[in-house]
């Protein structure tokens, strides 16, 4: 995978950014972006062509899940993959966040590792396509 | 009230007298509108009472309502949220501990390669200003490849307990998430309490505002263990979730 490839951090708690943020750079991917919850987010997302986003549950003002179907519902993004990393872990929330389209959802606390492998497995796809 | 009553009373008196005289003097027309109003007031009057009685009986309601909301929070919600709160200091713990672990491990290392590099870069000095004869160059060499052996050990652990102290540092937003949760409960709790004096105060303070609009619907939080159900209890099961979903 290209790792100049352009991606979106959106958690409202600043310390998750930039741990995803470190952890991203460490795997060599150094284009980064950060939003604090939904409403910042999509307009960024809308007016900048971005290759993943990267987004928590729980955030004020839009929710993780409401950002997933904005998405999904934009026929500019709808093709964008989408990650979940949340403390979120109702299996009816997994199971809503799957139906919505999410493409790979990390529960908090989380390692670099399981990171690494999800990424891994939405690039698969994203290139298999 | 009192005077309510005395002019409702008077009005009865009067119309009574005026309905008394229509019906001496044979008027019956008149005599009958009187009475027909005088059946008026008497219902307009129940009515009143009818009014007042299911008004006091709705605030008897919200005030059962509210003491109930009170003792509700009382037996449950404090409960849960103190439980909530000392895992909040479990796992703030733990963060302080798995930090202060790496750094631990790592301080010795860094001192180490730090002292060495330094010794071997003024041998190297020596070396490059060529005061250095083959004997001394014979042991400069097998140090640096010993060093270079010590970098390569130990760096790679040094990267390693840097990320476990970066990974240490998710404590915050998921502490963050539950102490938020808490503090909610606390306003709302703050919120019935102000409520319960107003009402056993007589309305001595202004009626409550709108209470601000919940933005925080369809979300838990971080998992506390022994106080969350029907949760996935780590990575492994929501990928086996997801799987049977078909991911």
């Amino acid at each position: 995978m290209d790792k100049n490839i352009k991606i979106l951090i959106v958690d409202d708690f600043s310390t998750m950014r930039r741990i995803i943020k470190n952890l991203l750079r460490d795997l060599g991917y150094n284009n980064t972006s950060e939003a604090d919850d939904g409403l910042t987010a999509l307009p960024m997302l809308q007016n900048s062509s971005f290759d993943l986003l990267i987004t928590d549950w729980n955030m004020p003002g839009m929710q993780g899940i409401d950002l997933l179907r904005a998405v999904r519902a934009d026929p500019k993004l709808s093709a964008l993959p989408v990650m979940m990393v949340t403390a979120e872990q109702k299996r009816e929330q997994i199971i809503e966040a799957a139906k919505a389209g999410v493409n790979g959802y990390i529960v908090k606390p989380f390692t670099a590792q399981t990171l690494k492998e999800k990424l891994e497995k939405i690039f698969e796809r994203v290139e298999a396509k | 009230m009192a005077n309510d009553t005395s002019v409702l009373h008077q009005e009865y008196v009067a119309r009574a007298r005026e309905m008394l005289l229509h019906m001496e003097q044979g008027n019956e027309d008149e005599s009958a509108r009187l009475l027909d109003e005088l059946v008026r007031l008497r219902e307009d009057s129940l009515f009143r009472e009818l009014g007042k009685l299911t008004r006091d009986f709705h605030d008897a309601l919200n005030n059962f309502r509210l003491d109930s909301r009170i003792a509700d929070m009382a037996e449950h919600e404090i409960p849960d949220a103190r439980d909530r709160l000392s895992y909040v200091i479990t796992m703030t713990e733990q963060a302080a501990n798995r930090t202060l672990s790496a750094i631990e491990d790592s301080l010795p290392a860094c001192e180490a390669l730090e002292t060495q590099g330094e010794a071997l870069k003024t041998r190297w000095v020596r070396f490059t200003r060529r005061e250095m004869d083959a004997q001394d160059f014979r042991v400069l060499a097998h140090d640096v490849e010993a060093f270079l052996e010590a970098a390569s050990r130990d760096l790679p652990r040094l990267h390693e307990n840097l990320q476990d102290v970066l990974m240490a540092q998710g404590f915050q937003d998921l502490t963050g998430q539950i102490i938020r949760r808490v503090i909610s409960l606390v306003e709302e709790l703050e919120r019935n309490l102000v409520e319960l004096v107003r009402i056993s105060g007589q309305k001595l303070l202004p009626p409550e505002k709108e209470a601000k609009p919940d933005t925080s619907a369809g979300v838990h939080g971080p998992a506390v263990p022994g106080l969350d159900t029907g949760t996935v209890s780590g990575q492994d099961e929501v990928d086996d979730l997801l799987s049977s979903l078909g991911f």
